[in-house]
């Protein structure tokens, strides 16, 4: 097909702001998916995403639109995933299009990772077509929220279209405007291959799929590849594009959006951002913004059963084929015995993964509560980056504590600014600016230490603004703070698990609350248990879980023992969802709740 | 064989009550009578001749005092006709202090029932009400004093504690009241409350306020003070008796010997098999009257399932059991020893009165494989 008949878009959309369905309706116009086999959300393919309604993994979806009296277009659709765990896979994607419909849905207004994703649409040079949705709800401000996104992207009001994506209307509309609006792709096709990867997925019989777009020339079956990035080579078994389903085609062009496979092994070997180029005649240059992304925000992941080490290794290997971002260590933890420290983007990569290895692979796991990671450097020049703070050298030998910090920016309703200024003062946030988005939004910049938004940020944001505030975020690297390790003790024994990095001046009233939480989560024993926050071996705050006194001592009626052997069997299986820590029965939900520990709480 | 008789009817049903009885008319007891003689009779076919010497007979419910003391003297005469019964052995009825007149006492005194259990609860008149009890305090004490005229008969009352709104002196005051009345044995329950009995809601609701955790503790360990200082022997977590006055059929239970259990929602142990009725009262009696054996096989034991129960119960009585049962679990012994829970002398293994209270929990300690 004629190149400048190919249009390349992504959707540009907050969760739940309706994008799956839009994409849906376009699948329909287009006659890619007859209705009557038309999945709801057909490009959230997994289970999980379905539930959760978001979309984790990018995929693209070609459709081919004629209108009456046109020869048509080649459409590809890339799908993006919407959170900020994810901005770097975005960012891919987003340069993999030439244009970009922005999402906004009528009844809630601009959010703060749309606001984020589309400035680095415009910053891709994306052409964007501002569109809000669901204006058949009868909350519906499309006016009000037209003004909004117009201010952002400095354009007149009247070029924000309206659709609903639920009831079809506009649609079509939309679809003829995103024609027009987005340039063809550009590119020769005698010029030696590059291709941008913009996801991979990994397929248990034909291994590693690059979703790819090709940038310059062409790629073909049979073609001897190399990933620029990984130098990984191999030859391509398959080139094809989704339509939805996988459809195999001689060769992906200059301008087009496909899938290749490698028959590579190993998903980290095919990265997103990388470039594929040709064996025989490469290009001289890797296509621009490749990063190889760091998981910032790690946690211990134990089997609560230790035989089932094993079936964890093997899940975390698996899973990893298919998400090169998921980093897992052994470790070997002494409260909690051999398991893993693992690494992710985020707490919404960390819950995905933690999901999917309870569901796909039906394992029992204790999390324990995630934290970044650290520099540190040491006295004698030395420096490291410590990932679990269990490991954090003793305090004598460190120079100094650097931990990441990223540059946050708040979307919230004027009225909330002040509750959410005092938000992030608690949080050592540093205050940069605020500006006014229209009447009823204000955008608010400040600096704040990763480990604030691990721990429980996002939800005192959520709860501080009745659900309103929207938080997006960018990592700025790591800055030196006044850092301490504090370690609990639960019957005088250091938990390893529970270890924690905190502010200095700050450890005192944490360490209160910290115990306090414990006592609280840890249910009574058959004897005392002392529960201890120690900062370099002294004790800065300490509770006891009373003995436990009394059970049920219900009446055995008639012989009726099957009913005491039930009690008996039930209180069994409780400890079998427990974690012995020396002679302490400790409930998993510690370990993952522990450290979440509200404002009030922190005494603050 | 120990025989157990279920009599799952009651005059009303008390607010905490979670077990298979009802209100009802004197019909359906009628025929509910008739299902048990037949059922009796089922048993007597089937059970080899040894099995058939009974000895020890409890009636239990519900309320097996809404029968007449001469109803429950023909009852045992069909009891008599099907099974053997030892001479001498030991026959229990539960009583309600609201139905017996001393009539009925001496009815069943006559008929060969020597033991005498009532279920008086408690002393106070307001915590009566609240248990919705048929009876009142004054009831519960004249019943006792008819049954303790009896000669001959060892006499129980049921108590319960840890009950709602007392911080402690209503059940001092009430177990003082009954040791005043020198039953010959005393059972002692916490009170405790299943999901959808009246009580239950009502304590969700904040209507009713139950005694914390420790309080019910210490009422416990007071009980256990004053009446082993009123010369009562604790022989299980809740069953205290003067010398010789023990409940041989409930320490059957414990003992894990053989015993039949007759009407609806009854329980069996028959060698390896615990069986079970079923606890709808129409289920039975139809399942009886079809001629079926109206039993169901709850769990067939293996060794190990045995050992399991001797350990569980055998923990409940005084005496405990021998270490050797517990094989490697005794090495979880010492920190409970430490903590004051078990004792370990001469080779058995007994829970202190602080570990009777967990009793859940360290038993289910000691058989966590």
């Amino acid at each position: 097909m004629d190149r400048n008949r190919i249009r390349n878009f992504c959707i540009i959309a907050h969760i739940d702001h309706g994008k799956s369905t839009l994409a849906d309706r376009f699948l329909e116009i287009t006659r890619t998916v007859p209705e009557q086999k038309m999945a709801d959300q057909y490009l959230d393919r997994m289970e999980l995403e379905r539930e959760r309604g978001i979309t984790i993994k990018a995929q693209a979806v070609r459709m081919l639109y004629q209108p009456e009296g046109d020869e048509g277009y080649r459409l590809n659709l890339i799908d993006t995933p919407g959170h900020v765990d994810f901005s770097y896979e975005v960012s891919r994607s987003l340069v993999a299009c030439e244009g970009a419909i922005l999402l906004v849905d009528a009844s809630q207004g601009v959010e703060a990772q749309t606001l984020g994703n589309a400035y680095l649409a415009v910053e891709a040079g994306l052409s964007i077509i501002p569109v809000v949705n669901k204006i058949d709800l009868p909350a519906a401000d499309f006016d009000e929220t037209a003004v909004e996104v117009a201010d952002l992207l400095g354009i007149d009001p009247g070029e924000v279209h309206g659709v609903s994506a639920k009831t079809g209307e506009g649609v079509e509309e939309l679809l003829r405007a995103v024609i027009s609006a987005t340039p063809p792709p550009i590119g020769d096709p005698q010029k030696p291959l590059t291709a941008l990867v913009f996801d991979s997925v990994y397929d248990m019989y034909r291994g590693v799929v690059a979703f790819i777009r090709v940038v310059e020339g062409g790629i073909r079956k049979g073609m001897k590849v190399r990933m620029m990035a990984t130098g990984a080579s191999s030859e391509v078994e398959e080139a094809g594009f989704f339509s939805p389903d996988m459809t195999a085609c001689d060769e992906l062009n200059c301008g087009d959006v496909g899938y290749v496979i490698t028959g590579i092994k190993d998903v980290s070997r095919v990265k997103v951002g990388d470039t594929v180029t040709g064996k025989i005649n490469p290009a001289s240059a890797p296509l621009p913004g490749y990063r190889d992304p760091k998981p910032m925000v790690f946690a211990g992941v134990y089997p609560v059963d230790s035989d089932n080490f094993t079936s964890l290794r093997d899940a975390l290997e698996r899973l990893s084929l298919n998400d090169a971002s998921l980093t897992y260590m052994q470790e070997n933890s002494r409260a909690l015995g051999f398991g893993f420290r693992c690494g992710f983007l985020g707490l919404l990569h960390l819950e995905i993964v933690q999901e999917r290895l309870e569901r796909e692979y039906g394992l029992e796991m204790v999390i324990t509560s995630p934290n970044v990671v650290y520099e540190v450097e040491m006295n004698n020049g030395s420096s490291a980056y410590i990932r679990n703070p269990s490991e954090m050298p003793d305090a004598g030998a460190v120079k100094e504590i650097r931990e990441p910090y990223v540059r946050a920016t708040i979307l919230l309703s004027p009225s909330y600014v002040g509750g959410i200024m005092e938000l992030i003062k608690e949080r050592r946030g540093v205050f940069q600016d605020m500006a006014y988005l229209s009447g009823r939004r204000v955008e608010l910049r400040c600096r704040l230490p990763l480990a604030e938004i691990v721990m429980d940020f996002y939800d005192q944001l959520k709860s501080r603004s009745r659900g309103y505030a929207s938080l997006d975020y960018e990592h700025i690297g790591f800055i030196a703070g006044d850092l301490v390790k504090m370690d609990i003790l639960i019957n005088n024994e250091p938990v390893d698990a529970f270890s924690v990095i905190v502010e200095r001046k700050r450890a005192h009233k944490y360490g209160k609350a910290m115990v306090r939480k414990l006592r609280s989560l840890i249910p009574r024993q058959l004897f005392d248990v002392p529960v201890q926050a120690a900062v370099g071996g002294r004790i800065v705050a300490r509770e006891t879980i009373k003995a436990r006194r009394k059970d049920v001592l219900a009446k055995c009626y008639g012989g009726d023992v099957t009913r005491k052997k039930k009690l008996i069997q039930k209180q069994k299986e409780g400890k079998k969802r427990m974690k012995m820590v020396g002679r302490v029965e400790i409930p998993q939900e510690a370990f993952i709740s522990a450290l979440r520990i509200d404002g009030e709480e922190k005494g603050e | 064989m120990r025989l157990y008789i279920h009599w799952p009817f009651c005059l009303s049903r008390c607010f905490y009550c979670d077990f298979t009885s009802q209100v009802t008319s004197a019909g359906v007891m009628r025929r509910y009578l008739e299902a048990v003689s037949r059922e009796l009779v089922k048993w007597s076919a089937l059970l080899l001749a040894e099995r058939k010497v009974l000895r020890s007979i409890y009636l239990g419910g519900g309320t097996p005092s809404i029968l007449k003391g001469d109803e429950i003297a023909s009852l045992l005469v069909e009891v008599d006709g099907a099974f053997a019964m030892l001479s001498g052995l030991e026959v229990t009825v539960e009583v309600n202090p609201a139905t017996w007149t001393r009539r009925d006492f001496e009815d069943a005194a006559e008929a060969g029932v020597n033991r005498f259990s009532i279920g008086v609860q408690s002393l106070d008149d307001r915590t009566l009400d609240l248990l919705g009890r048929a009876h009142n305090a004054s009831e519960a004490r004249s019943a006792v004093y008819e049954a303790r005229r009896l000669r001959d008969a060892s006499i129980s009352v049921d108590l319960m504690y840890a009950l709602p709104g007392d911080d402690g002196g209503v059940f001092e005051r009430t177990l003082g009241d009954i040791l005043e009345l020198q039953p010959h044995h005393i059972s002692l329950y916490a009170l405790t409350l299943e999901r959808g009995v009246p009580m239950y809601g009502k304590v969700r609701s904040g209507e009713i306020i139950l005694p914390e955790e420790d309080v019910a503790a210490d009422q416990y360990l007071l009980a256990i003070k004053k009446l082993r200082a009123s010369g009562y022997r604790q022989y299980e977590i809740s069953n205290f008796a003067m010398p010789g006055h023990e409940c041989l059929h409930n320490l059957g239970y414990w003992r894990r010997e053989e015993y039949l259990g007759v009407g609806a929602s009854a329980h069996s142990l028959l060698g390896r098999l615990r069986l079970s009725n079923p606890d709808s009262l129409l289920m039975y009696i139809r399942r009886v009257e079809e001629n079926f054996i109206a039993a169901s096989v709850v769990e067939t034991l293996s060794r190990e399932g045995e050992l399991e129960e001797e350990i569980m119960l055998g923990l409940r009585m005084s005496g405990g059991i021998r270490e050797s049962l517990l094989r490697e679990a005794s090495v979880r012994l010492a920190p409970l020893q430490e903590a004051g829970l078990v004792t370990r002398e001469r080779g058995r293994v007994a829970l202190t009165p602080l570990g009777m209270l967990v009793s859940n929990a360290v038993i289910s300690e000691l058989l966590c494989a």
